[in-house]
């Protein structure tokens, strides 16, 4: 068990190591390849990108054969990097066949309509179209024009190429901010409309662009984002010990208010996977991190400043281990309007995130500030942490357990000092009673019962029979004189 | 979103406890360590301030950052993008000072269009009582000379210099025509696109 667990502990340190398991260290820069290799797979990658779809099923077919055999950890790595590369490509490819299928084939009875464009919607598709035809109405005539243009002309050309890399794609939509930033300004279908006018087209712009592109450019085939999601969720998932109270983070989870806000905090970081545009996921960002702030006020009782949020932040994230962070994060990145992301107030969430993250992948002994053999013991799963004393928002039904277990605790220890009052209640009274017998019988033996006579009534002469014998003795009559 | 535009980036730096977060509550909020009872306001890690220059108004956003040494490792990405950058020093604490090097060359060589201002707080301590003062003014003065940069000695307690930094940034940023093309748009149309470049990763 516990070797077991160690070796999962010495997995993380291999993946400095060079994936391709040459022995040379990687680079996150190079995907997590040394330089030689990575050259070597990424030109791989891309011969593969180019191939005919038939070579692209006869390597599918025969990697569906291999892949479950493959045990070695570096050879299993790098046929999964091949094999997600594959599971992606393949509808892709579909959906590029029938996109061209349907642009070269003659005038279809279903006429596209001009927002739905080509491919079959989706929902969310769907409704930032109705949202952007709804905000185009609100615009004059030939500004909805140019807008309507020029978007259109982005979607179809993203959705043509479908060979681009993402940064190229990034590139583009990029461009594509500047320019149209620019054109608001100069051109003449837009005249006379305010700063915050430009930012809303602006806004709403991306929305539905990026909504409509979301299915090519979220999570692409052509990059390694996938994987990257998951060994983020896996160390996520091993740093499940960490607690509140090592991040130096101010939860005071004893007020059900700050639960309350915490829980709204992670499932807006957890929703952030559910936004198709870059927009629409800031605005998880933010949300979340209001959310956050709320809990340092309950907590602190005054406003939280940035060395306060940050921790409580990486808690967040590190409790609700958020779906394909990395590639949300990259998505937002490369397809948000850098005018926003760089430098206003959801640029500040966001780049708070990004900061998460990196810590997240680099934490380490010292930024726990404990000593390595505790974050080794804890990361081997030797031990686990008394964390739950500072009251983790874990899953609710053990809190309440937790809840009951102290409030039985609480209970015992009540229960006893009743009977320990009650016990020396009995003693007392036991004292009580021996001590007035004791008292009594005190009383009797030192003052014992004597009956006396019981008093006569005065007899003025026998009682001073006594004093009589002082007296001089009665007068007797005397004969004198005859 | 709309409305929430923001021109320059400013991004305050230092060592724990040099004095960042009560620089953006005083400039934000005017107030000092808590010495106003509670406002509405729920944090302070970021604000915009919206500053007149020469009938301009130009909105700056103020960047606090988490300045534990645990985190620096992520300093860059708070100031990638930042127009500006507030290097702080306690002058009562001269490690403070010499942790500002760092702050400089990490910008220097990762962010060379920002501007850096250097600033020395906490001016209200030494400022009657010499001996509390760790950070000689020549110092200050002459590291600024050497890296090109501004310097100010500020208090957040007595607001004594501190408006007077960010319009100074402020007004470095209108005066530097490399930041005009954002208020004057050129006509580059759809098609010369490949001249500009953006800034994001
Ligand atoms: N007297 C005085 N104290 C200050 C001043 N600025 C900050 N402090 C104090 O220095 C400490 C650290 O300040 P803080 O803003 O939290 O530093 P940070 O870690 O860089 O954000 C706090 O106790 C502040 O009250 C100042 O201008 N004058
Ligand atoms: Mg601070």
């Amino acid at each position: 068990m516990t070797s077991k667990k160690k070796k999962g502990f010495h997995v993380d340190e291999s993946e400095l190591l060079c994936k391709n398991g040459c022995g040379y260290y990687g680079n996150p820069g190079w995907q997590g390849f040394c330089s030689k290799c990575y050259r070597e797979v990424y030109q791989k990658a891309k011969d593969a990108q180019l191939e005919s779809d038939s070579l692209r099923k006869q390597r599918l077919a025969a990697l569906q054969g291999p892949a479950v055999t493959a045990n070695g950890e570096t050879t299993l790595k790098f046929n999964k990097f091949e094999e997600k590369r594959k599971q992606h490509q393949a509808p892709k490819a579909k959906t590029v066949k029938t996109l061209f299928k349907k642009g070269s084939a003659s005038p279809n009875k279903e006429v596209p309509h001009p927002w739905t464009g080509k491919r079959q919607p989706s929902i969310e598709s769907e409704k930032a179209a109705s949202d952007f035809i709804e905000f185009l109405n609100t615009l004059r005539k030939p500004a909805a024009q140019d807008i309507t243009k020029q978007c259109k002309a982005l979607i179809d050309r993203l959705q043509d190429q479908y060979e681009l890399s993402v940064e190229e794609q990034s590139d583009i939509v990029q461009d594509f901010y500047q320019n149209m930033g620019e054109r608001l300004q100069t051109h003449s279908a837009f005249k006379g409309a305010s700063a915050e006018q430009y930012e809303t087209m602006m806004e709403h712009m991306e929305k539905y662009m990026i909504t409509r592109l979301y299915k090519i450019l979220f999570c692409p085939p052509t990059c390694d984002d996938e994987q990257k999601d998951l060994a983020i969720q896996n160390r996520i998932r091993r740093l499940h010990w960490i607690s509140a109270e090592m991040l130096d983070a101010d939860i005071d989870s004893t007020k059900p208010s700050v639960i309350d806000y915490i829980e709204k905090a992670q499932t807006d970081i957890i929703e952030m996977n559910s936004g198709r545009s870059p927009i629409d996921k800031l605005l998880c960002i933010v949300r979340c991190s209001k959310n956050i702030f709320q809990v340092l006020n309950i907590s602190r009782g005054q406003p939280a400043s940035a060395d306060d949020f940050l921790p409580v932040l990486i808690y967040i994230v590190l409790k609700a281990n958020p779906p394909q962070l990395h590639s949300n994060i990259q998505y937002i990145t490369r397809f948000a309007n850098p005018n926003k992301l760089n430098q206003g107030e959801v640029g500040y969430y966001f780049t708070n995130l990004c900061c998460a993250v990196t810590f997240i992948e680099n934490l380490d002994a010292q930024s726990l500030s404990m000593s390595q053999e505790e974050y080794d013991s804890y990361m081997s799963g030797e031990v686990i942490p008394a964390g739950t004393k500072f009251g983790e928002p874990i899953c609710e039904g053990l809190r309440l357990m937790y809840a009951n277990l102290a409030t039985l605790d609480e209970l015992r220890i009540r229960q006893d000092r009743l009977r320990e009052n009650a016990l020396s209640l009995q003693q007392e009274i036991k004292d009580f009673r021996d001590s007035v017998v004791k008292t009594v019988q005190d009383v009797l033996t030192t003052k014992p019962f004597i009956i006396q006579q019981p008093r006569m009534p005065a007899n003025l002469d026998e009682e001073n029979a006594a004093e009589s014998s002082l007296l001089p003795p009665p007068l007797k009559p005397e004969v004198v004189a005859k | 979103m709309a409305g929430s535009r923001v021109d320059l980036k400013v991004v305050l730096l230092g060592k724990e406890y040099g004095g960042k977060t009560s620089l953006v509550e005083r400039y934000l909020h005017d107030r000092f360590h808590g010495d106003v009872p509670y406002q509405n306001t729920i944090g302070a890690a970021f604000g915009a301030k919206k500053v007149e220059i020469g009938g301009k108004m130009i909105t700056m956003g103020i960047w606090d950052t988490a300045g534990s040494e645990r985190y620096e490792a992520m300093s860059r990405i708070y100031y990638r993008g930042a127009k500006a950058a507030c290097i702080l020093a306690d002058l009562t604490d001269y490690t403070s000072f010499e942790r500002t090097r760092f702050w400089v060359n990490e910008l220097k060589t990762n962010e060379e269009h920002c501007k850096i201002y250097l600033s020395g707080t906490k001016y209200d301590l030494v400022e009657n009582d010499k001996k509390n003062r760790k950070v000689d003014y020549h110092m200050t003065t002459d590291f600024a000379d050497e890296i090109h940069a501004q310097v100010m000695e500020t208090s957040s307690k007595t607001g004594y210099h501190i408006k007077e930094l960010f319009q100074k940034i402020a007004e470095d940023f209108v005066d530097d025509p490399s930041n005009l093309e954002i208020k004057e748009p050129n006509t580059l149309n759809m098609y010369e696109s490949a001249y500009k470049k953006k800034f994001c990763c």
